[in-house]
């Protein structure tokens, strides 16, 4: 029954979604910044993964856990190179966010630079690739794939936040930064470590989502980070848990969008944005932060 | 010293209405004599539809504190408006701009209630609203209005003379508005808002009202640019219109600039779009590249735009004024 | 803030007036600007030869056009320097041969920016030919600037519809058919073979809408049942539920129209879901062989129909430039990355041009369209026979249907299996 293969396709690829969206979401939590070249650092994690394949016949799923360290390791450079000298805009959060945007154009512009304008596949048997009956609809492989390299590292990420003490700090730097400074956290060192592991869990996504999208190219940035902000602004922001609910919540919804509307399928992320921010702008759970 | 600060009052005056009169007159005398010196009409037409569209962001960012990166969400709703004008109602063009403006305030008016968020939250909500707009005018099941994916013909009503003029009018009338900002009451309690909306509403400023009034003048001037575009150039498609592109263009030229400044968006618009092009003529790969570092090189080192750096150095030079002026009565 | 009224009035109202008169003078500079250069014709019509002929035009080296159009520029690059090899284009109205020189800008897939580089290239450079860029998106802001400033537009590869009209001969299609006639073959074959329950999935732009909608109007006059007739955003990449539900449809012929990434994703995910479609054409194979060999590999390409594009296609008599093992060993030689259907487009474009260069009565814009006119249907090339309809679309050029058979190693080869083609294979339908 389509509907049975929407859901439960959809939820595999929610879990895809809800890693996806995370990095944002941490980001966002610590520091109240948006960061609009989300997008471009899944792409770039894309990139690495098509490389690493072509080169090494490295598989994707190992190229996710490679992805982690590099991601940490470039977010925190990047954060305490850049931007220290945010603060002294007069308008920090819209100049916050007209910086990034301006970081995700270079970063795209690089990337068709380095790697060509085209579209890059992984060719299908790069992965498992055979169909897998469940439920009695026949599914193909790949959803199962995908989910199943996107729960541990989701798992390992929410072990790392909640049973961590880096972790504890980080909450409580997301709960409120002046209080943590004063019982004598090092915020501006956990934002920035914040910032690395945010870049890293989009690295890693980065090397699902050529798979879930066929393919990478340098332009697809900006569409990946709206439907990543639709995610985060639906599932509350700064709630990591929420991310999860609304990840699995956002993949159900495409791909029943694609069973009985399709040629309105790509309007599901704005109808999600808009709709949070205009109808209840705290989002699914409420109370963490608000947005009006 | 009473003289001084007197005098410092008084000659303040006389140079800004002359600046202001020739921010206005020296950009519209100059597009009109422009194609005299290079007769390329469609650069020309594009790049006064850039002022205008700075001078829209400089509206609604300088004077109101709210950036929409959807703006282009306007651009293209002017052009599609000014396109069904000329394929439904066959009206003669100058009644298809009207259009144009018209139907770029109507969307404004249904985006009025996003003034709720916050900033940032704004500037992608305008974001999402632009992209989806551009998505539903695209669709196919639109296509008996806007011809869906299919792009607009508009050939039937090109007349370059008529739509440069009418471009040059839209520069002047970017300008006034925003030089009877600058001067009004109206845009004295923009600023308040800008600068603190709780003070403003208690001393009886109806913030949401005046805020809107703002954001429907900056909607008006993208409208008239999207509907001048599409007067232009005659065949596009949607993604040509709905294009992020836009925003980031306008926004770099305020920016540049300097938003809150008569002069600056100008400038702005006028020498960036002009690197812009030679850039696309010369052919490094990089313009992406080159705007991209542009915009985050503004926002860290530079974030009042030329403006703020002519600004700085009169300020610098000023206070070398002050210095020597001391010295000498001391 | 002290507001002194009186005195400043009637300084502000002189000061006003003067600024209206300078105001309304300025408009009619500008008036008086504009509507003289809207004339401007090409380069001198005087008796003697050019030392030049300029080739303007505008090419996309990054951006989302750039797969097509680099290599489209490539192969017009290859016929001037095998032009200018020969000491230049042969010119009919001056009875020899005259070196080609190149303009191309670079438009970045901006359409805009496409505009005003047209712009430049037609009343700055002064171009003799003027080229348009790759499909109808970068090509439809050229023709209007075209019309108006009454230069003829070699369009290559931009083939909407609403581009052609009558009472307008500034345009010429050059390189492959209408997009209304495109699928033609691919609708016959499918009513000669009895094939029924068709399902049609295609991508929401001008491209594949037009061709959509010529398959709808045929099969549908011919009686063929549509089991689906699905148009999905053009940057869909998830195909496995529309999949799904077209399986359950049991479709004699899936026919899936997109650019390539759609093709990619669709034959990709179609592979893995383990559904089998009697019959699955997609567009770009054709134009893209090598690549999709890389993605799908034999598995998932063998037996999958796609237009049969005149790469493929070798033809050995031809009216205009070089035969086709020639053309290939020159291309491999010199843009070895332009070795596909679009180096093909754009060598077709040159050997156009070189057709109205040797026929027309002079280098005014409309003699090379009269000499086009005259030439059409008598013009074979590498790309088949030109031939143009009195509006300029090309009505000749078509691309067969062509299958995918099963090659050697991990390869396919491509065979059309309709008219028109030097050499014609059966189809194997349904598909093992």
């Amino acid at each position: 029954m389509l509907a049975l293969f929407a859901l439960v396709g959809g939820l595999l690829l929610g879990c895809f979604y809800a890693l996806f969206a995370m990095g944002l979401n941490l980001i966002f939590g610590v520091q109240r910044i948006i960061n609009l070249a989300h997008g471009d650092v899944v792409m770039l994690g894309g990139f690495l993964t098509w490389d690493l394949y072509e080169g090494f016949h490295v598989s994707p799923i190992l190229s996710a856990l490679v992805a982690l360290p590099l991601g940490i390791a470039v977010g925190f450079l990047f954060h305490r190179l850049v931007l220290p000298r945010l603060d002294r805009a007069r308008d920090v959060e819209t100049m916050s966010l007209v910086l990034f945007f301006g970081i995700s154009q270079v970063i795209e512009a690089l990337g068709a630079i380095g790697f060509g304008p085209n579209e890059r596949s992984l060719p299908t048997n790069a992965i498992p690739s055979h169909p897998i009956r469940f439920l009695g609809e026949t599914f193909p492989a790949y959803l199962f794939v995908v989910a199943a390299v996107a729960v541990p590292l989701l798992a390992l990420f929410v072990l790392y936040l909640y049973r961590t003490p880096l972790g504890l700090q980080t909450r409580a730097v997301m709960a409120d930064p002046r209080e943590a400074q004063a019982v004598g956290i090092n915020t501006r060192r956990i934002a920035a470590i914040t910032f690395g592991v945010g870049t890293a869990l989009a690295a890693a996504a980065g090397a699902l989502a050529i798979i879930v999208l066929s393919g990478v190219q340098p332009s697809e940035g900006a569409d990946l980070t709206i439907i990543a902000f639709a995610i985060i602004v639906f599932g509350s922001l700064g709630n990591p848990i929420g991310t999860i609910v609304a990840g699995l919540i956002f993949g159900v919804l495409s791909q029943l969008a694609q069973v009985y509307l399709p040629a309105w399928s790509n309007l599901v992320p704005y109808v999600l944005v808009l709709g949070t921010m205009l109808l209840r702008p705290e989002g699914l759970f409420g109370r963490r932060t608000r947005v009006a | 010293m009473p003289e001084h600060s007197a005098s410092r009052v008084d000659t303040s005056r006389r140079p800004r209405l002359l600046n202001e009169a020739l921010g206005v007159l020296v950009p519209v005398v100059g597009f009109s004599l422009a194609l005299h010196v290079d007769n390329n009409e469609l650069l020309l037409v594009y790049m006064m539809g850039y002022v205008a569209m700075a001078q829209g962001i400089n509206v609604i960012y300088g004077f109101t504190g709210y950036l929409p990166f959807g703006y282009f969400g306007l651009f293209g709703a002017g052009a599609y408006a000014f396109g069904i004008g000329v394929t439904h109602l066959h009206w003669p063009a100058f009644a298809d701009l009207a259009l144009g403006g018209v139907g770029a305030v109507a969307i404004g008016v249904v985006l009025i209630p996003l003034f709720r968020l916050r900033g940032a939250y704004f500037a992608i909500a305008t974001l999402a609203a632009a992209l989806a707009l551009g998505d539903i005018v695209a669709n196919p099941a639109l296509t008996s209005l806007t011809n869906g994916p299919d792009g607009l013909n508009l050939g039937s009503v090109y007349n370059s003379g008529e739509f440069y003029v009418s471009s040059v009018v839209l520069v002047a009338v970017s300008l006034l508005a925003v030089v009877w900002l600058r001067n009004s009451r109206f845009g004295l309690s923009l600023r308040a808002i800008r600068d603190d909306p709780y003070a403003a509403s208690m001393m009886g400023i109806n913030v949401p009202l005046r805020r809107a009034v703002a954001w429907l003048i900056a909607a008006a001037l993208a409208g008239f640019a999207g509907a001048l575009y599409a007067w232009a150039t005659s065949f596009f498609y949607p993604t040509a219109v709905f294009d992020v592109t836009i925003t980031v263009l306008a926004l770099v030229f305020a920016l540049f600039g300097g938003v809150g400044t008569l002069w600056g968006p100008t400038l702005g618009a006028i020498v960036l779009y002009s690197l812009y092009d030679i850039v696309g003529v010369t052919d490094p790969q990089a313009f992406q590249l080159i705007y991209g570092l542009a915009i985050a090189m503004l926002v860290l080192f530079a974030p009042r735009g030329l403006a703020g750096i002519a600004a700085g150095i009169r300020n610098l030079w000023l206070r070398r004024q002050e210095r020597e002026v001391n010295r000498a009565t001391a | 803030m002290v507001r002194t009224s009186s005195p400043r009035k009637p300084r502000a109202r002189r000061f006003g007036l003067g600024a209206l008169s300078l105001g309304a003078l300025s408009l009619v500079a500008a008036a008086c600007g504009s509507s003289s250069s809207s004339s401007t014709s090409s380069s001198s019509t005087s008796s003697s030869a050019p030392s030049q002929i300029t080739i303007g035009t505008a090419y996309a080296s990054s951006g989302s056009f750039a797969t097509s159009s680099v290599p489209e520029l490539d192969g017009l690059k290859l016929w001037i320097s095998l032009e200018n090899a020969k000491g230049g284009v042969y010119v009919g109205a001056y009875h020899k041969r005259i070196p080609v020189k190149l303009i191309a800008l670079n438009d970045q897939s901006n359409p805009s920016t496409a505009g005003v580089l047209y712009n430049q290239l037609i009343t700055q450079d002064k171009v003799n030919i003027l080229v348009a860029d790759f499909g109808s998106v970068l090509t439809a802001p050229a023709v209007t600037i075209a019309q108006a400033h009454h230069y003829l537009l070699f369009d290559q590869s931009g083939t909407g519809i609403p581009f052609f009209t009558p009472g307008n001969p500034y345009i010429v299609l050059c390189d492959l058919p209408v997009s209304s006639i495109w699928p033609d073959p691919l609708a016959n074959f499918i009513i000669d073979h009895h094939i029924k329950n068709v399902a049609i999935v295609y991508g929401g732009n001008d491209f594949d809408g037009s061709q959509a909608e010529t398959l709808h109007a045929k099969l549908m006059a011919a009686g063929v049942h549509l089991v689906a007739y699905e148009e999905v955003p053009t940057s869909t990449s998830s195909y496995s539920t529309i999949i799904s539900s077209l399986a359950a449809q049991h479709p004699g012929a899936v026919l899936e129209l997109g650019y390539q990434p759609n093709d990619t994703a669709f034959l990709q995910q179609l592979e893995s879901s383990g559904v089998h479609f009697p019959m699955v054409f997609t567009v770009f194979p054709g134009q893209l062989l090598s690549l999709f060999e890389s993605q799908l590999g034999k598995a998932g390409l063998q037996y999958t129909f796609t237009y049969g594009t005149n790469f493929f296609n070798t033809y050995t008599n031809v009216s205009e430039g070089l035969p086709t093992k020639a053309f290939l060993a020159k291309l491999s030689a010199t843009y070895p990355s332009a070795v596909n259907t679009l180096g093909l487009l754009g060598y077709n474009t040159g050997l156009v041009i070189e057709a109205a260069l040797r026929n027309a009565t002079s280098l005014s814009q409309l003699a090379l369209r009269n000499a086009l006119t005259e030439v059409s249907g008598h013009l074979t090339t590498v790309d088949g026979t030109f031939a143009i309809n009195s509006e300029g679309a090309q009505v000749g050029e078509l691309l067969p249907l062509a299958q995918l058979f099963p090659g050697s190693g991990n390869t396919v080869e491509l065979k059309p299996v309709t008219p028109p083609a030097p050499s014609i294979a059966s189809a194997v339908y349904p598909a093992p």
